[in-house]
């Protein structure tokens, strides 16, 4: 019983449809909480604990919104006590007297985790005047005598929240803001700090579970910048070989090169995808109904080039700078075009000038290796912007997935306004990086030190955009 | 069936690597192993067995390493075996006496000593030599070709669907030089067992004889240092300088010196040295030269293991503790049932005779009256709010006509609303009641849509003919 109350625990309470399912799954990181606009969506409480090995640090309630409180305050002032400390006991009789009456069921599933030693986090939509009725819940909460605190949540355009402060800051200790739609990490932490006040005995234990979040989240961007790194050395690194029948490869024999090499980069590119999803715990954004827009911008469209690839004197500054390879300055003047061509391979393939397209933007070989077996040998990409458009989408979508709280349940959304890879990526960093992409582009070994500095690089501009 | 790895070895390596292709487990399970390991904390290789041997089952189809090892077993066997007769056969050729002339020892000792030392050395430059030169050592040993004929024959089978190489050049040339040892100390015991056997059968009379202008001394002095491991436990095993001196002959002329006729029953006193030749150096060096290789290719299993693909991740999920924040159990998912009939109407009744407010104060049912130009009701009353239920019961039973009701938009229903609401419906005096959903004041009273679709599913969840939602702002 001891190790079962060891830990603080946290009920989030108030009126039906106020937010309280969003910011446990803000808080949570779970967007699996169903969040709906229709009262009575939360039926049961749901523990939400934060765990570290199977040891719980704390816990956080979901629980359903007052129904009848009006009834319930009714019935606990026909038996309000002689003295203030007995009302717990109240609320207590009341849990016991109505646990089978259905009528209560949402009031007992919102009571009880109180009553077992959880504080109590009430919340309420600021962006609609202050009622009266709502005094009714507050004071049912206070009877509880649980450490309390109000979290004012701003769902609408309005701004109501200095009459809100004003009322709940007769019944609750603290009142803080908190937008579960656009809380950030540090918002969570400073939320976490606030709730830390609100018991001594708690103050350590939310401490060290801050501290945990935040290593949890260092773990995440650390796994990230890991993943990007590996998908964009495979992507760069990649080599098609498809056997051809005669000397030189026909026309179509190059088109499904091509097509089979272009798919095998977009492959690795979705699998980044599901793994940053699996890392940031978003897993039912594929079920919205609008899958993520960076899905309809093609890796190799023209759209995705001029949104994430370096401008034309950034590319020819990075390729200047890094001593790129041979014939660099020939691939610079034309890299712009191999990416239209690119996109246009996406679509309708075939014709000279689509071929010219293809022998800037991938390395294209034809080996014999014995008499009657010869091979079209497709890759690395040999475009200087590439890297950097790999890189961006990579960033972009990851920064979009991090940043995004788990109380949101709408499509990712692009907006390339906000994008700039030379923003992320200086000019010095990308000499760091362009050391690491020239040695792939000529198939070189990359030594761990190149390495370290290019996760060092991928790092930063990661936090940039977090 | 499977058999659990207790130490690191290429059974072990294949196995993980064909584990780590299927399977590499999640943080959670990883981390809790782990946890259940923690006296191997230390020891990430072993831990990584322990974790092989638990998730072995998870390998779809037939083990890698049953096929490979099996493979490396037939062809093994067939290789130890012709390494036995040709050591045999070798040492019969070398050991063939005619009766004219005496065999050279020389040439056994070409056999027997300088052929291991060379191939010993070749092999431990191919250890610590780049892949290039490696493989061009690899073409040097006879071990590589007679590999590539056997090939041909069915044992390569076994290998058939194998789509990469299972084990990394570094590994293969490791695995390649422990296998020359092993044949190599094969071929020696075959060379030692028939010296054995031909000193036993037969009567042979060593000498010794080379074009070089080597005197019996120097001679002497040359087998003293070849000597030199047993020179103090086996004396009689060094040849001494009269029996190199009376052994010592030349190819010229068709008679043998007579000094060495009159001791022919000495000259065989070559076959201790021969025999302790063959066991220090083809034999013992090569054993422990063996016992070396096998050591430093498990060290090298060891660090390839570690760094097999998915291996990282492995580990850091053994070190790194599993943090979860989501919850337990599975969320009820709410059913919205759909409804009967549209509840919602644009047009508002001509006449209430009851106007009601749902949270709202009488002041502020009045202010919406006016902005909204609604008169002339009978009755106003505020229910909800800070009104006791058993006062709202008293305004519900005093409710008639034509019900106007009052609701603030934003707050969806509860149930002690839907509690007001079926009361007024079952008031036989109230013929019709017509909820107003209201904006805030900021907003002019203007609803948002969203607010009224909830209205609207709770609303016809009640089931009434009498009531309806009025909603002008559509």
């Amino acid at each position: 019983m001891k190790d079962r109350d060891s830990y603080p625990k946290f009920a989030v309470v108030g009126h039906p449809n106020k937010g309280k399912s969003s910011i446990v799954s803000a808080l949570a990181h779970d967007d699996s909480v169903q969040i709906g606009n229709t009262p009575g969506t939360t039926q049961i409480k749901r523990g939400f604990p934060l765990r570290v090995d199977g040891k719980i640090v704390y816990e956080l309630f979901d629980t359903p919104g007052f129904q009848r409180a009006r009834r319930i305050l009714a019935w606990l002032k026909e038996h309000e006590p002689v003295s203030a400390d007995k009302r717990a006991d109240t609320i207590r009789k009341f849990i016991h007297n109505f646990r089978d009456d259905k009528r209560f069921r949402d009031e007992i599933e919102l009571l009880e985790p109180i009553m077992n030693g959880a504080g109590i986090i009430y919340v309420v939509d600021a962006s609609k005047p202050y009622g009266a009725e709502y005094e009714i819940e507050m004071e049912i909460l206070r009877w509880t005598g649980q450490p309390s605190m109000a979290i004012l949540n701003l769902i609408g355009d309005e701004d109501y929240r200095e009459d809100w402060s004003r009322a709940l800051g007769q019944y609750f200790r603290l009142v803080r803001t908190f937008n579960p739609l656009t809380a950030k990490f540090k918002n969570h932490i400073e939320l976490l700090e606030s709730i830390a006040q609100l018991k001594e005995d708690w103050t350590e234990q939310i401490k060290e579970a801050i501290e945990i979040l935040k290593r949890f989240h260092n773990q995440k961007i650390d796994r990230t910048v890991e993943i990007i790194i590996d998908t964009t050395i495979k992507s760069l690194s990649y080599i098609y070989r498809q056997r051809i029948k005669s000397k030189n490869a026909t026309k179509e024999e190059y088109r499904i090169a091509f097509e089979r090499y272009r798919r095998e980069i977009i492959k690795y590119e979705k699998k980044l995808e599901k793994d940053i999803l699996e890392i940031w715990k978003h897993k039912n954004i594929d079920k919205a109904e609008t899958p993520p827009l960076i899905n309809e911008i093609g890796l190799f469209s023209k759209e995705s080039e001029s949104i994430f690839g370096l401008s034309q004197r950034e590319l020819i500054l990075t390729g200047a700078s890094a001593g790129a390879i041979g014939g660099a300055g020939i691939d610079l003047a034309f890299s712009g075009s191999t990416f239209f061509l690119g996109s246009i391979i996406g679509g309708i393939i075939g014709g000279v000038g689509a071929m010219v397209g293809y022998d800037n933007l991938y390395n294209i070989k034809i080996l014999g290796q014995k008499i009657g077996k010869r091979e079209l040998i497709v890759g690395p990409i040999k475009s200087v912007n590439f890297p950097y458009i790999l890189l961006g989408r990579a960033l972009y979508y990851s920064s979009l997935l991090a940043n995004r709280s788990h109380a949101m349940r709408d499509s990712l959304e692009l907006d390339d306004r906000e994008f700039s890879i030379e923003r992320v990526i200086d000019s010095d960093m990308r000499k760091k990086l362009e050391k690491v992409h020239s040695k792939l582009r000529e198939q070189k070994e990359v030594k761990e030190e190149l390495l370290e500095e290019y996760r060092k690089v991928i790092l930063e501009s990661f936090k940039k955009l977090i | 069936m499977y058999i659990k790895n207790s130490t690191v070895s290429i059974k072990s390596y294949l196995d993980l690597a064909q584990l780590l292709q299927e399977y590499r487990g999640s943080h959670e399970d990883n981390r809790a192993f782990a946890l259940k390991h923690k006296n191997l904390e230390k020891a990430p290789t072993k831990l990584l067995l322990k974790w092989l041997d638990k998730n072995y089952f998870r390998i779809d189809g037939e083990l890698n390493s049953k096929r490979y090892l099996d493979y490396l077993l037939s062809i093994s066997s067939v290789l130890g075996l012709i390494f036995f007769i040709l050591g045999f056969v070798v040492g019969l050729g070398l050991l063939s006496y005619d009766g004219k002339l005496p065999v050279n020892v020389i040439y056994y000792l070409f056999i027997a000593v300088f052929i291991p030392i060379l191939s010993m050395t070749l092999s431990f430059i191919s250890i610590f030599s780049s892949d290039r030169v490696a493989h061009l050592i690899t073409l040097l040993f006879p071990l590589h070709w007679i590999e590539k004929v056997l090939n041909y024959l069915p044992f390569r089978k076994k290998l058939k669907g194998f789509k990469v190489n299972l084990l990394s050049f570094k590994l293969s040339k490791l695995l390649f030089i422990e296998r020359i040892q092993l044949f190599s100390l094969i071929f020696s015991i075959g060379l030692l067992l028939s010296l054995l056997i031909m000193v036993v059968a037969t009567d042979i009379a060593f000498g010794w004889s080379t074009t070089l202008q080597v005197t019996p001394e120097e001679f002497h002095k040359l087998i003293r240092y070849i000597g030199i491991f047993w020179d103090k436990i086996i004396p009689s095993a060094i040849p001494s300088l009269d029996l190199v001196e009376m052994s010592h002959y030349f190819r010229l002329g068709t008679k043998l010196d007579i000094s060495m006729v009159h001791n022919a029953d000495k000259l065989g006193a070559w076959w201790k040295f021969l025999s302790m030749t063959t066991l220090v150096y083809a034999i013992g060096f090569r054993l422990l030269f063996w016992l070396f290789i096998r050591e430093y290719l498990k060290k090298q299993l060891e660090e390839s293991i570690l760094s097999l693909k998915g291996v990282d991740k492995i580990l850091r999920e053994f070190r790194t503790p599993y943090i979860s924040t989501q919850a337990l159990q599975k969320e009820e998912h709410l059913k919205i049932v759909e409804a009967k009939k549209d509840v919602v109407v644009k047009k508002r009744g001509a006449k209430y005779q009851t106007i009601l407010g749902w949270n709202f104060s009488k002041d502020e049912i009045l202010l919406a009256n006016d902005a909204k130009k609604i008169g002339g009701a009978d009755n106003i009353w505020a229910v909800g709010g800070s009104n006791s239920f058993n006062k709202d019961l008293e305004i519900v039973k005093n409710s008639s006509g034509v019900v106007l009701l009052y609701v603030k938009s934003w707050e969806p229903p509860t149930m002690d609303f839907i509690d007001i609401l079926e009361m007024l419906v079952e008031n036989s005096r109230v013929k019709r009641v017509e909820i107003y959903p209201l904006g805030t004041i900021g907003r002019y009273y203007k609803n948002e849509p969203e607010h009224i679709d909830i209205w609207r599913r709770k609303i016809e969840s009640v089931d009434s003919q009498k009531v309806w939602i009025v909603n002008h702002e559509r």
